[in-house]
């Protein structure tokens, strides 16, 4: 049977250390959150610690979470989660999560060289940031960078490893005709598109 | 296994990266455009990358054809 935690109400880190401590004594268990910064973080923890990971909206704004080991128990390093916590941008009124919007497959006008250039070292870089983006959206040429013969491939591939969801805009990939190409993300419409640019607080567009 | 370690040409400007990412790609040898590391330089430069074991494919594949300053153990 697994352990279940409620972790309603609290505020970030909370829900993700209670999370951690259980999944470190337990083999199974399943978290109740709600909001979802903490589906998110948790998600993360699930990636680091080796963990199966499925979330169920039981109701509006309520997440259940079930984490179960696949493999021998991983004990982070002390802070090592703090730093990836994407507490920072929850905690102003004012902030959320920081949301990608990768409009375009060059980065800034005028020399499309050098915006070439410029969108690759950008992609490479936000592998860097702490913490990490919370989604990356691609929509009209943007969503060239994804597909197989993109030149920024392995970096988004690596985001999405490390947790970062990346919506690839279907409309346009259909319009582009390259729906068999795409290699990074997963197609996405304009309502989850719409809904991840309102609900960040941050949105970041090169 | 060891772990691969990847070194970095530095070029004198873009146009020599750019040149020299022309060359790399013709030649079908593995690298990767990056922003200059941080520790390395703060200009806003970029850099081809590599594995060490192709440090000596890469200089040959240059050679006589771009100039680049220097390589650096990343």
């Amino acid at each position: 049977m697994p352990v279940n935690i409620d972790s309603r109400g609290l505020a970030c880190p909370e829900p993700v250390i209670m999370a951690k401590k259980a999944i470190e004594e337990n083999e199974q268990i399943t978290v109740l959150v709600d909001n979802d910064m903490a589906v998110e973080n948790i998600r993360r923890l699930a990636l680091k610690m080796a963990c199966s990971f499925s979330v169920t909206e039981r109701e509006a704004g309520m997440w259940e979470i079930a984490l179960t080991r696949t493999g021998a128990v991983a004990h982070l390093p002390p802070g090592s989660l703090e730093d990836e916590l994407s507490c920072a941008v929850v905690a102003g009124k004012e902030t959320g999560p920081l949301v990608v919007v990768l409009s375009d497959n060059h980065m800034g006008r005028g020399d499309d060289v050098l915006g070439d250039i410029l969108i690759r070292s950008f992609v490479h870089t936000l592998l860097q940031l702490k913490p990490l983006p919370y989604k990356v959206i691609c929509y009209n040429s943007g969503v060239k960078l994804a597909v197989k013969d993109s030149t920024v491939l392995d970096d988004l591939q690596q985001l999405e490893k490390d947790g970062v969801d990346i919506l690839v805009c279907g409309t346009c990939v259909n319009y582009f005709e390259i729906g068999d190409q795409v290699a990074a993300g997963h197609i996405s419409n304009m309502y989850d598109i719409a809904e991840t640019m309102a609900g960040a607080g941050r949105l970041m567009r090169p | 296994m060891e772990e691969q370690r990847y070194i970095v040409f530095l070029f004198p400007s873009v146009s020599y990266a750019l040149k020299a990412e022309k060359i790399l790609k013709a030649a079908g040898t593995a690298h990767k455009l990056i922003p200059v590391p941080r520790h390395i330089s703060s200009d806003c430069g970029v850099c081809l990358r590599t594995t060490e074991d192709k440090q000596l494919d890469v200089a040959g594949e240059l050679l006589g054809r771009v100039k680049w300053d220097k390589v650096v153990l990343l």
